[in-house]
């Protein structure tokens, strides 16, 4: 429960106006909701704004448009908007607030005092709250919320009736139109947010698993990641999942870390090393692979937009260059985000300016580096008042401003990027001049002097910035745990609050601490017990998949799938535009035509989210493994492993394990071990085709696609 | 946010949650037309209903066919006649005869219109209903950044049986794609021409050198070594759920005798092949109506070329009408005998028209101002013309319908309320048409 420290004064309510009152009455009632008088040519010759973004508009509309048909000030009972409302005449949108209700009464009101557009000196809203903020609750149970207003002059007043509510995950909590909140029937956090003109507050629910207490477990803790999660956990009545044993870890690590699959013989190597330190030895080396450079670089390339029908054959792969070069340097993360924001001159000795080449306009640039960078989204405030955030328009256009004197133009040396003059952008409602500030800033008196975007950079990469760390933070944890503390993982908003915020915290300060160092922070996540924690469910932690309280399954990125069918064959995949040898993982370019990439969920880097790559299942893809000829012809391939395999093992336990190494990067069980023996010794004329078949199985099992 | 809201007629809700944690499963299509039905977003009424979309890419010369000009001047009207039709004081162009017996079958609105005369921008406009905003590149693959019908119709009505719900032949077209609605409800591609001598849908069976004995063998052996499939782990984790499910679906298209002959188009009656014309388009249309026969909900078909520039009239009489003049009422006749042209709807355009002036090599270019779109089935009377364009076909006369009424009007047939409102992954609203109407004098 909130609990205030000091008492306000709790008003009457003050005298009725159009901006104060029937905004947030018309937005409440949904009266201007795009699918009814809110869309482009509003509904039935009446029209409103989307969100109230313009309210001038709005108040000619209702009461002057149509020659002021929809307000009779003489007879105030008799306005057509209110026997609209009330259901008195036919309404497409049916009763939206009967006679003498409190809503009615209020527009009543309002035109019953000459329907002011605004009174001067009323107190300013300051912000609102929900309460409670945050309680913890039981499955399936419901309680109301209720909006406070706080007003400048320390008023508050209660705004529920006023207030529109939203649940961030249905399945954990429903909201109604009053504010009641329902608890679903899933464990875990969730949230519910409340928004009144304009201003958002949120409601935060812990939900633990219902019955006796379990005893938590005394775990060790491998640094300071496991105790902010498993006293989440305790909260929640969790207990996490197992250590995962060896071989499972080896396989994880390989994947995330290198982007592919280790080789039955580094499988066996790591899994018969008997040093204690040996999963932090393994990190260590594998951060040293020229593959640990080549799959962060297709990760960044994906983000950074590296598309060559955009930038053309030549220039992309400059970019990629650049952006792999920054990878495999281990240039940290902060100065990678300040070279690609204040990139200048010519662009083949600066590629981190084709950045700004990717953007299609000053807005897409200040998208780009909002959702990237800073995992905040706010292009729905380029048109109206961001709905789940506190993001203006003017917010939107201020960071616009920072963008505005990019330019390009020729040299000698081919195009550069530049930054001149100083252009003012203007609120395209109001036209105020609007001088950039970063989100969250108030507008400064001048625009920053010299090249904005040096301003903008500065600002981002600041130790104290609210969002830059966190959500590097949250993205890299989402790559390795499968999962973000906030998802989307580019969604950071107040209304959106992270999963366990002091894990997110603590890794944002780990971040700044070492410097934005990539490999540090790898390390890190990788060392923690959290990390290597089993898949296997217990009783506790069977439904849950918020928490981390076990490792999730991840199906394998297309191009880390497409090389793993590869190494396990023992045969390439050419692909176009690249000689022979380039694995997918390395490919720069993501239009390169392919089947089986596309099929998977490559992204074609259309947009800076990571939403574009698609990791859902589709039933060509399962078609796909099971029947393609391609993946046939590489498991019969003369010069492939399959074959070798059989020529050179006269045992058959040695193709089978060979074959499990390969694919699961574990030896088979003993049962698994009989299976393959029965599989291959009932076939013995054949033993190179039932090498393939089981091959085959093993490629079409969950445990191949998926890393668990 | 759980206000009602009466401009739709239903709650507006979160819809995306089906397919989240628990709700996974392969009564997945039943159960999500539960949903969306008792939320007032599908009418199950209409659920036995299809849609076929024969797209003619390039963009049919309808001033040379559906909407001929007779008394315009020389340059505008072109060297072809009109004829009658089996419809009284219905006229279409003199190279289509076989067509003009069968315009009983279905509509023309003479008053289609749009605002964009290049390829990639309205082949999304009429693939989806929506114009394409800044940063569309038509060359991709998919560009959509709106889905295109047919996932849409995918999304809201699921598969039915083992069959998938939709898929496009012989190619899937650039917009023919799903955009925010994800994998599933991406068409199902075929990538091979029907007319081929040799056509297999690929992936759909086994590779020739395996055979029936080691695919048994095989899946045998997979049910053995894949541990996780029936494991506690795998059924915790949503994506090994969803996996799992489209394997066994997969498995059940593999092993369903009759969605397999579906697309077995050799199974047909050579004489019936003959009868839709040996080409792309007769043997799509022809694949197209087995597809739904088994049970498809959408089916597309992407014909090239109509992009007329140059010797328009040669173009069309002597390559691109006899063909479209075998396939196509050869198609409406098969539909109707067998029973199934008042179950599925048929919608049958270009991305637009072309210019009623004729160019300086004898062609017609792009134009969208005005143009006509040829639809039928599904509950749609035959035989009418809707609206008129003016008298040199330049704009439409009266009754101008576009894009966005076309989208409402086949989601409005199949039982989708073409007023719903989706969530892309971003969690932005987005409405399922551009505030279309629906065409109501075909009904």
């Amino acid at each position: 429960m909130i609990c205030l420290g000091f008492a306000l004064p709790v008003h009457a309510a003050p005298p009725v106006d159009f901006t104060n009152d029937i905004i947030p009455l018309i937005s409440r009632l949904g009266c201007n909701a795009s699918a009814c008088h809110g869309k482009a040519e509003g509904q039935n010759g009446f029209k409103l704004s989307v969100f109230a973004h313009d309210p001038e508009g709005d108040f000619r509309a209702l009461t002057r448009e149509s020659r002021g048909r929809r307000i009779s000030p003489t007879a105030p009972a008799d306005s057509l908007l209110l026997r609209k409302i009330s259901g008195a005449i036919g309404h497409g949108g049916g009763v939206r607030a009967p006679k003498n209700s409190r809503a009615y009464s209020l527009f009543l009101r309002w035109i019953k005092d000459g329907t002011p557009y605004e009174i001067g000196g009323r107190p300013a809203l300051t912000r609102i709250r929900l309460e409670p903020s945050r309680q913890t609750a039981a499955l399936n149970v419901s309680q109301p919320l209720k909006v406070m207003a706080e007003f400048s002059d320390n008023t508050r007043r209660d705004v529920t009736w006023l207030s529109i509510f939203h649940s961030n995950d249905t399945n954990m909590a429903e909201v109604d139109e009053k504010g009641i909140v329902t608890i679903g029937n899933s464990v875990g956090q969730t949230s519910v947010m409340a928004r009144y003109q304009g201003k958002v507050a949120t409601f935060q629910a812990i939900v633990p698993r219902p019955g006796p207490g379990v005893a938590y477990p005394n775990l060790p803790n491998h640094n300071f990641i496991d105790p902010i999660v498993d006293s989440h956990l305790k909260r929640l009545n969790i207990i996490p999942s197992l250590l995962s044993d060896d071989a499972t870890f080896l396989r994880r690590v390989y994947l995330d870390i290198a982007g592919r699959l280790p080789t039955a013989n580094e499988s066996e190597t790591f899994l018969s090393n008997n040093t204690p330190d040996k999963r932090s030895g393994l990190v260590e080396a594998l951060l040293e692979t020229p593959e640990f450079a080549d799959y962060w670089a297709l990760k960044w390339a994906d983000l950074l937009r590296v598309d060559r029908l955009k930038l053309g054959h030549e220039d992309a792969y400059r970019y990629y260059k650049w952006i792999h070069e920054s990878l495999s340097k281990n240039k940290p993360l902060d100065r990678l985000a300040h070279e690609l924001l204040t990139a200048e001159g010519p662009l083949t000795e600066q590629p981190a300016g084709f950045f700004y080449r990717a953007a299609n306009n000053t807005g897409d640039m200040a998208a780009m580096v909002s959702q990237v960078f800073l995992g905040v989204r706010i292009t729905c405030a380029e048109c109206h008042q961001h709905p789940y955030d506190r993001w203006t328009q003017q917010d939107y256009h201020a960071m616009r401003g920072f963008f505005q004197q990019v330019t390009t133009k020729n040299s000698a040396v081919g195009l550069a990027l530049l930054a001149e003059g100083n252009p003012t952008i203007k609120h395209p409602r109001t036209g105020a001049v609007i001088r950039p500030y970063p989100l969250g800033e108030s507008m400064p008196e001048k625009s920053p002097q010299g090249d904005r975007r040096h301003a903008l950079a500065n600002w981002m990469i600041h130790p104290e910035n609210p969002y830059f760390a966190r959500n590097l933070a949250n993205r890299l944890w989402a790559h390795f745990l499968g999962k973000g503390l906030i998802t989307p993982i580019d969604d950071l908003r107040e209304t959106n609050p992270p999963s366990n915020p002091e894990l997110l915290d603590a890794l944002a300060a780990s971040l700044v601490k070492n410097n934005y160092d990539l490999k540090k922070m790898i390390r890190t996540i990788t060392h923690s017990r959290t990390y290597q924690l089993s898949s296997k469910p217990n009783a506790t932690n069977l439904s849950d998949e918020q928490n981390f309280s076990r490792a999730l399954f991840r199906r394998l990125p297309a191009e880390v799938l497409m090389d793993a069918v590869c190494d396990v064959t023992g045969v390439d995949e050419k692909f176009d535009g690249v000689p022979r040898g380039y694995r997918a993982v390395q490919l720069w370019d993501s239009q390169v035509q392919h089947y089986f990439l596309k099929l998977f969920g490559r992204p074609a880097r259309a947009t800076v989210c990571e939403c574009e790559r698609v990791t859902g299942a589709s039933m060509g893809q399962a078609l796909h493994l099971m029947n393609s000829p391609n993946i046939q012809t590489k498991l019969a391939h003369e010069g492939g492993r399959i074959k070798r395999l059989t020529f050179k093992h006269e045992d058959d336990a040695d193709i089978v394990r060979q074959l499990y190494l390969s694919t699961f990067s574990r030896p088979p069980s003993r049962d698994e071990m009989n299976t393959g023996l029965q599989y291959l010794g009932s076939r013995r004329f054949q033993r190179r085709r039932a090498a393939e078949d089981l091959a085959w199985s093993l490629m079409n099992s969950l445990e191949f696609i998926f890393n668990h | 946010m759980a206000i009602r809201n009466f401009c739709d007629y239903w709650a507006r809700r979160d819809f995306l949650r089906v397919g989240a944690a628990g709700a996974f499963g392969l009564n997945l299509s039943i159960s999500r037309l539960l949903e969306a039905a008792a939320k007032g977003e599908v009418d199950p009424s209409k659920s036995d209903i299809s849609f076929i979309f024969i797209f003619l890419k390039g963009g049919l010369s309808t001033i040379d066919t559906f909407d001929m000009k007779p008394d315009a001047p020389s340059e505008i009207r072109g060297p072809f006649n009109p004829i009658r039709s089996n419809v009284p004081g219905l006229h279409v162009g003199e190279h289509i005869p076989e067509t003009a017996k069968v315009m009983d079958k279905f509509s023309l609105v003479r008053s289609f219109t749009h605002s964009n005369a290049g390829h990639g921008p309205a082949d999304h406009y009429m693939f989806t209903g929506f114009h394409p905003v800044s940063g569309f590149n038509g060359g991709l693959k998919p560009n959509n950044q709106h889905p295109s019908m047919g996932s849409v119709i995918a999304h809201k009505l699921g598969p039915r049986g083992p069959i998938p719900p939709y898929v496009c032949l012989p190619n899937m077209h650039n917009s023919g794609s799903s955009a925010y609605l994800g994998a599933k409800a991406a068409p199902f591609t075929i990538e091979a021409d029907p007319s081929s001598p040799g056509f297999a849908v690929p992936d759909l069976q086994p590779p020739l050198s395996v055979d029936a004995v080691r695919v048994l063998d095989r899946r045998g052996l997979l049910e053995e070594v894949d541990r996780f499939q029936k494991s506690a782990e795998a059924k915790a984790n949503q994506g090994t759920r969803e996996l799992g499910v489209f394997a066994q679906r997969a498995t059940e298209l593999m092993t369903s005798k009759a969605a397999k002959e579906a697309f077995d188009i050799h199974k047909e009656s050579p004489k019936l092949r003959d009868a839709y014309g040996r080409t792309t388009l007769g043997q799509s249309c022809l694949m197209a109506r087995r597809l739904v026969e088994a049970g498809v909900r959408c089916v597309t078909v992407d014909h090239s070329n109509w992009d007329t520039h140059f010797h328009n009239f040669r173009v069309l009489k002597e390559d691109l009408l006899p063909k479209f003049d075998m396939a196509i009422p050869t198609f409406f006749r098969d539909m109707e005998d067998r029973g199934l042209l008042k179950k599925t709807v048929v919608v049958l355009t270009g991305e637009f028209g072309r210019t009623p002036k004729i160019n300086a090599k004898a062609g017609r270019d792009h134009w969208s101002r005005s143009f006509t779109v040829a639809i039928g089935g599904g509950g749609i009377q035959g035989g009418r013309v809707i609206g008129k364009s003016d008298k040199w076909a330049m704009d439409p006369a009266e009754n101008p319908y576009g894009p966005e009424d076309l989208c409402a009007t086949v989601y409005h047939l199949l039982g989708i309320n073409p007023r719903s409102e989706m969530h892309t992954p971003e969690g932005r609203p987005v409405m399922l048409t551009n505030n279309g109407r629906i065409i109501k004098e075909l009904l």
